[in-house]
């Protein structure tokens, strides 16, 4: 699972390490090269072993029956993937994540850049907001998922939602555990967002301090309205800033799982949840059923619906292109 | 240049002597465990909540040392969530000689993790509970030795039913009414979970004469009109919205009993101690009430099984270990059920001889245990669990149709059930 949780970063990762063209002619020095060896050796051999081994590996098991075992041997070519695709439980949780990111990603993108347009535009206190708006990216998921879940939205009258519901007359709600109507969504996106949203807007702050001031000093003149500057200076200037951003956004949506489990989880595991998203499909597929074959084969599944939108999304974007 | 140049290959040097020195500390470190004995036996325990019970286990280890000065054990506190974390590890040469196990999987006997214990529990059988032995036998053989039993029964607040006028529930439709009549703003009539399904499901499922499977364990059968019928009653206590929802803490913890969020709850024998504590005897213990008049009462029998590694080169010795303390030390049995926690004792003898269930709720708890208690059939896996609590959480919360969606769920669990046994 970690597998596909981190081959965007390794693709990323992997691509600097080609040496810069344009030395020809030099004669080569080999103290360099080996240093350059040395340097990355450690690098390339861990994620040589440790990623496109184990990559590989889970390739070879999602054609295999491996229950409770990790051994290839027993081909069965397709089965797992067909046994998948027919799976009522597989296809919602992939159809629920797929609406999950689209609702997700447009407002994770629109609030971030809406705080940092305004951090930008102020005058005092900055670093104060900045710096509270950041914190929360430095909070595991598991422990803001756990003070969503048993204290602000928990199903008690004292719960900090439902005594702020009280004061408007509404009855306590089980904000998690009833699904009709569901309120579960509430909790899973509100955490959602205050744990990400501050990082992307420290990503655009980056960008919009990159702008230069002349330009909105030139519209200003010409009499542009704060709009219009937005509009025509601000969101064509961020455009590389918002594609790789929205990127980011798109995959970690997809990739939904430590506040979906935790806020769900009960002693049975995940089981009884409304809601599951592919990772943790995947999870208790593989590491709670054992069956590594069939959870192995939902992760490239996964993997091949994150890189296809990925793509889309460059395609409609942009992403690499130059300006 | 040249300065930093030495500076930076002393760093060099200075952190591979370091990592080499930390290396041979942590070879010699293991050295030192295997000074005493020529045999050094990993073992691993989920971590328990109860303080004092990592300090026993790991008491009961130096023991058998003493008394056999050949092995060693090494206690592993396995924290998070065990099940997953040993069956990977099981798959790996770091796995554990000796373990224990929750839930008994038929698939770990069929993938030849686990040692046939039939040696050890020779003659031994009537100490031992029918379904204990059931749950962790498998093709003729057994392969776990139940450490301890673990009663799950319904707690009620005496004084909260006795003001309101209502007799203890002995069928599903008093347990519902009694749970209806006792839901204010403050507090909800019954828990059983925050998820507002947790066990009751199953429980409903064996009190209206339904089972998982049939007894050949051949065939899903928890779809059959008694099935449908009782796990429809689910849906019955979120309609009348009598159900605790979304507490702090899930079924296994009193809370919700205790702070009085709940008139009932099914919660476990382990919690009566902190119950006690909290309540002193406003309390009560009945089993789940039988559904309709065909149905039976019942309640869940869990605990721990111990269990060795069939690969391990050790398996004799683990073995010999097991046996040692889970069969011959009823003493050390009696201080690991009643001393940190409270489980009764799995051993029919050491229980007899455990007066703390002499009288009282315990006594009333482990009189339902014995009379009532089920266990999940071995071939119950987590795949079908999940089937089937989908299906559950659909007719409960969402209103769905009971027979198809259940007719559904046993369709692929069915095809599960005939993966495993293929």
């Amino acid at each position: 699972m970690s597998d596909t949780a981190t081959t965007g970063q390794t693709a990323a990762a992997a691509r600097p390490a080609g040496v810069r063209p344009g030395r020809r002619g030099r004669p080569t020095d080999w103290r360099a090269v080996g240093a350059f060896a040395v340097l990355t050796a450690p690098t390339v051999l861990g994620l040589g072993l440790f990623k496109y081994v184990a990559i590989g590996w889970s390739f070879l098991l999602s054609f295999s029956e491996a229950r409770g075992t990790v051994d290839l041997g027993s081909w069965v070519g397709f089965d797992n993937y067909t046994f998948l695709l027919g799976d009522e439980a597989f296809r919602s949780s992939m159809t629920g994540v797929i609406l999950f990111t689209i609702f997700i990603v447009p407002v994770t993108f629109g609030i971030s850049l809406g705080l940092a347009v305004l951090l930008h535009g102020m005058r005092r206190g900055r670093a104060f907001f900045r710096t509270g708006f950041l914190i929360p990216a430095a909070v595991s998921y598991v422990v803001a998922a756990l003070i969503w879940k048993m204290s602000l939205f928990n199903g008690l009258p004292s719960g900090v939602a439902n005594t702020i519901g009280g004061l408007f007359g509404w009855d306590v709600q089980s904000w998690i555990a009833s699904t009709d109507p569901p309120l579960y969504w509430i909790v899973i996106i509100t955490v959602r967002l205050w744990l990400q949203v501050g990082l992307y807007m420290i990503l655009f702050l980056a960008g919009l301090q990159a702008i230069p001031v002349h330009l909105y000093e030139a519209a200003a003149l010409d009499g542009a309205s704060r709009w219009a500057r937005f509009r025509h200076i601000t969101l064509p200037m961020l455009r590389n800033t918002s594609v790789a951003i929205l990127m980011l956004i798109l995959i970690a949506a997809f990739q939904a799982f430590d506040e979906f489990y935790n806020v769900f989880m009960t002693t049975t595991g995940n089981s009884t949840a409304p809601v599951r998203p592919p990772l943790v499909f995947l999870y208790d597929t593989a590491l709670k059923g054992q069956d590594y074959g069939v959870g192995s084969a939902g992760a490239f599944l996964l993997t091949l619906l994150i890189v296809l939108v990925t793509l889309l999304q460059g395609r409609l974007v942009g992403f690499g292109r130059k300006d | 240049m040249s300065t930093s140049l030495t500076s930076r290959r002393a760093f060099l040097g200075g952190s591979l002597l370091f990592v080499g020195g930390i290396a041979l500390a942590a070879c010699g470190k293991d050295d030192a465990v295997k000074a005493g004995a020529k045999v050094t036996l990993e073992q691993w325990y989920h971590a328990y909540g109860e303080a004092g019970t990592q300090q026993a286990v790991i008491r009961y280890a130096k023991e058998y040392t003493k008394a056999n000065p050949d092995v060693a054990i090494k206690v592993n506190w396995i924290a998070g969530d065990y099940s997953a974390k040993l069956h990977s590890t099981l798959l790996t040469p770091q796995a554990p000689d000796l373990f224990e196990i929750g839930d008994f999987q038929y698939v770990d006997v069929k993938n030849g993790l686990l040692a046939p214990l039939d040696d050890i529990i020779k003659g031994q059988e009537a100490e031992y509970s029918k379904a204990s032995l059931d749950s962790a036998t498998a093709d003729g053989k057994l392969y776990g030795l139940k450490m301890m039993d673990d009663a799950m029964v319904l707690y009620y607040r005496k004084s909260v039913l006795e003001k309101a006028g209502i007799a203890v529930p002995q069928t599903f439709a008093d347990l519902a009414a009694a749970a209806k009549r006792l839901t204010s703003r403050e507090q909800k009539g019954l828990f059983v979970g925050s998820d507002g399904i947790g066990n009751a499901a199953y429980l409903l499922l064996w009190s209206g004469g339904g089972d998982l499977l049939d007894p050949e364990g051949r065939k899903v059968v928890f779809n059959s009109p008694e099935g449908v019928a009782a796990i429809s009653g689910l849906k019955q206590l979120h309609d009348d919205k009598s159900l605790l929802l979304d507490f702090t803490t899930d079924w296994y913890d009193p809370g919700a009993f205790v702070q009085g969020a709940a008139a009932m709850q099914w919660c476990g024998l382990w919690a009566m101690p902190a119950i006690k504590k909290a309540l002193g005897d406003d309390f009560g213990v009945i089993a789940w009430p039988k559904f309709g008049d065909t149905g039976q009462a019942v309640s869940r029998i869990g605990g721990w099984f111990a269990a060795v590694n069939a690969k391990s080169k050790h398996a004799e010795e683990a073995k010999k270990f097991i046996e040692w303390l889970w069969i011959k030390q009823a003493d050390l049995q009696k201080d690991w059920c009643v001393s940190y926690g409270f489980h009764v004792p799995s051993r029919k003898s050491v229980a007899a001889r455990t007066t703390e269930f002499g009288s009282g709720p315990a006594k009333d708890a482990a009189d339902v245990l014995a009379n009532t208690g089920r266990a999940y059939p071995n071939l119950w896996n987590t795949t079908m669990d999940s089937a089937f609590a989908q299906a559950v959480l659909k007719i409960a919360k969402s209103g769905g149709d009971a027979r198809s969606l259940l007719d559904e769920a046993a369709a692929k669990a069915q095809a599960e059930l005939d993966k495993q046994l293929a």
